[in-house]
């Protein structure tokens, strides 16, 4: 790390920006933090940051809208927090540009370990879109559509090679159902999602060793999968 | 029955006056008219009254103007022979003609009123049946029936009787009550089940009974149905009861109580749908309410034993943990008391003083309090009976109510009385006061006036949780803008009151 990382923390709740605030500075981020939703857009005009940490129940611009706004004009990281239980919550967020969800209530070390998975992901290295890829004993080389487990070479078919190299181009980033059925089957497809679950299952059987318990791909429950970061 | 016998014999005086009187005029005309001209103009006047009155009337018109025809118009004249043997077919002829005619019609009169009658009856039912249509309130309808029935068909008496679980459900209508008694409702609704005919000549179906009463009076009862089945049994008494009508205002009946109980049966639902989404929104907001300072405190705690945290700031972690620690407690009490306030609360009564009571509601809310001045005005030289824990628990949720409507700072007010109708204790704010718009629906669970804090504990639930607290004592809440001051919330709680003792227990 070069220089500090910069966060903007945007939460109406002034508990959470007074505990996670402190917490932050002292893993040598640099820490704003706004309380409302129109702040926090003003604030990414004006000095964007390299990571944006936004609630979704704001009492003005709620955290979906801000979502939406950011991406719009910005590749800037960000995490959702939220309050709410739902699922579907997650999924529109990440559906609307969010890269991560953290629910409440959580732990220190959860929010830590998501800040700085979207911290070194960012910006995306050109290298990582077309070399070759290793993940424990997995490498993937997307030039030659190969995939080896330690030494030995695994025969996918051209879907099953798509899914995994669109999962492995974002390490650690969750990818919403919707999202990976878009990239794989087109726009027509976001509305069958068995179309990936049966995908994943055959993906799983070769690459994993204990499909039942994957260590490449990871299933984020009702929301969509996520690639093993490191 | 008697204006009817009369009109009777005013047709008869009538008809034959107006036979003598043609008689009377053609004996005194200049020119002896053709028998057959006389004949003719009788048969007009029977026919007027065969069209007009009774048949027997119109017969006994005939034979007195056959007679008359004969005695002064058929040779020999004056007497009642009658010489030449033709004119004894011409009287006969006569005779019979005027007997038919009359009778066809006075049968063609009959029909007529038969289907007047029917008329009225169809449009009688059609307006009971759009009451019953429009009925949208279960409870009323078939009260409402019954009387609209009994004004409708002028019937004297006119009762539902629907059998229950125990005993029978009665709806009266007219200026009369039916006597029948349980037993033997009992037993003609016990008659009424089993096969039903339809008897077309008196446009019922089978069942009916009669029922002479000790006071003398004809009850006619007939069974409700629905299908073949009887769900009830209706009575009925006064004049012109026709079993057919009867069958049919039962008919109207039966499906009045199979509405009423299917609005019933539709509201009892919608309820139930409305305590769901009541129960959903309540989990989704101590969900919410639960998390922020859950999360809070977990970062907090951990903050405070992260050794890359310094010191200076770990001091304000313990704060942070403290205040939501705090804020939780209140929650659990709002969980608390909303648990209570479903399950039904059973008061516990006994002798305090107002300001105890005021004080303990003080001290459950302090924290929230904190920012306030808060002024205690109680009454101390009376007691009063009343379940202490729930009044100050109800108090408590209107002083924060207060508090977090008011200007950090500013004055809330507190003062308790006592007067005949109870404890009184109103609560008096410094804050904008209430939108009129408010007013109404302040006591609504999730109800939020315009401007309030997001951040309340149980937004929105507090003043509906001091109201059903409120109403496990008998007591109530109301609310009033009191300027130049805020609003002023105000609550009694009914309870019997009396001097303190001199040594009151619980004060030191």
């Amino acid at each position: 790390m070069n220089r500090q990382s910069r966060i903007l923390l945007v939460d109406d709740e002034l508990p959470i920006l007074r505990a996670v605030t402190p917490l932050l500075r002292s893993r040598g981020y640099e820490v704003r933090s706004v309380v409302t939703g129109a702040g926090a857009l003003t604030e990414m005009e004006a000095d964007p940051p390299d990571l944006l940490i936004v609630d979704l129940g704001l009492p003005d611009v709620d955290g979906f809208e801000i979502c939406r706004r950011v991406r719009e004009r910005s590749a800037v990281p960000i995490i959702v927090l939220s309050a709410r239980h739902s699922e579907k919550d997650k999924v529109q967020a990440l559906d609307l540009g969010a890269d991560d969800y953290v629910t409440k209530p959580f732990g220190p070390d959860e929010l830590l370990a998501r800040v700085r998975a979207c911290l070194r992901r960012s910006p995306l290295s050109p290298e990582e879109q077309t070399g070759t890829l290793v993940r424990s004993d997995l490498t993937i080389d997307f030039e030659r559509h190969r995939v080896l487990r330690g030494e030995e070479e695994i025969r996918l078919t051209p879907k099953e090679f798509e899914l995994l190299s669109f999962l492995a181009r974002h390490p650690g980033k969750v990818l919403t159902h919707r999202t990976i059925l878009k990239a794989i089957w087109g726009p027509h497809a976001v509305n069958e999602p068995q179309y990936l679950r049966v995908l994943m299952a055959s993906l799983r059987r070769k690459i994993e060793t204990d499909p039942a318990h994957p260590k490449y791909v990871l299933t984020e429950p009702w929301v969509g999968y996520r690639f093993r970061e490191c | 029955m008697s204006s009817s016998r009369l009109r009777d014999a005013v047709h008869l005086l009538l008809a034959n006056a107006a036979i003598a009187a043609l008689v009377a005029l053609y004996r005194s005309w200049f020119l002896s008219p053709n028998p057959a001209t006389i004949a003719l103009s009788f048969l007009l006047v029977i026919l007027v009254v065969a069209t007009r009155g009774r048949l027997w009337v119109a017969v006994v018109t005939a034979v007195f103007a056959t007679a008359a025809f004969n005695f002064f118009f058929l040779p020999p004249t004056g007497t009642f022979t009658v010489a030449d043997p033709h004119n004894w077919v011409a009287l006969l002829a006569f005779l019979i003609v005027a007997i038919v005619s009359s009778n066809l019609s006075s049968a063609a009169r009959a029909r007529a009123r038969e289907a007047i009658a029917r008329r009225d009856e169809v449009t009688r039912l059609f307006d009971l049946s759009r009451d019953i249509l429009l009925t949208t309130e279960s409870a009323s309808a078939l009260p409402s029936l019954a009387r609209h029935a009994a004004r409708r068909f002028e019937l004297d008496t006119l009762a539902l009787f629907l059998p229950r679980e125990k005993g029978w459900e009665r709806h009266e209508g007219g200026i009369r009550a039916s006597s029948l008694e349980e037993g033997e409702l009992d037993r003609f609704l016990a008659k009424a089940g089993g096969a039903i005919e339809f008897d077309a000549l008196r446009r019922t179906y089978g069942g009916h009974q009669t029922r002479l009463g000790g006071d003398g009076v004809v009850e006619q009862v007939v069974p409700l149905r629905i299908g073949t089945r009887p769900i009830g049994l209706l009575s009925a008494a006064g004049p012109g009861v026709d079993p057919g009508t009867l069958d049919a205002l039962a008919g109207v009946a039966a499906i009045a109580v199979e509405r009423a109980h299917f609005l019933e049966e539709r509201k009892s639902a919608e309820l139930e749908r409305q305590r769901a989404e009541l129960a959903s929104a309540v989990l989704a907001s101590f969900s919410h309410d639960l998390r922020t300072p859950l999360t809070a405190i977990q970062v907090a705690v951990a903050n405070l034993v992260d050794p890359e945290i310094g010191r200076a700031e770990r001091e304000g972690q313990a704060e942070v943990a403290l205040r939501e620690v705090h804020r939780l407690r209140r929650l659990f009490q709002f969980i608390l008391d909303m648990a209570q306030v479903d399950a039904g609360i059973t008061p516990e009564r006994e002798w305090v003083l107002p300001g105890d009571v005021v004080d303990a509601a003080v001290a459950l809310v302090a924290q929230g309090l904190a920012a306030h001045r808060v002024e205690i005005d109680a009454d101390p030289d009376r007691e009063v009976e009343i379940d202490p824990r729930l009044t100050s628990g109800a108090l408590a949720h209107v002083l924060e109510n207060a508090a977090q409507h008011s200007p950090e700072g500013s004055v809330i007010r507190v003062r308790a009385w006592l007067d005949e109708e109870g404890l009184h204790v109103s609560v008096l704010d410094q804050g904008p006061g209430l939108d009129p718009a408010d007013l109404e629906r302040l006591f609504d669970p999730f109800y939020r006036g315009v401007g309030s804090s997001r951040h309340a504990t149980g937004v929105g639930l507090g003043l509906s949780i001091t109201r059903g607290l409120l109403a496990a004592e008998g007591g109530r809440i109301w609310a009033e803008n009191a300027p130049p001051d805020g609003a002023r919330f105000t609550i009694l709680v009914p309870a019997r009151s009396r001097a303190a003792s001199l040594a009151p227990e619980g004060r030191t």
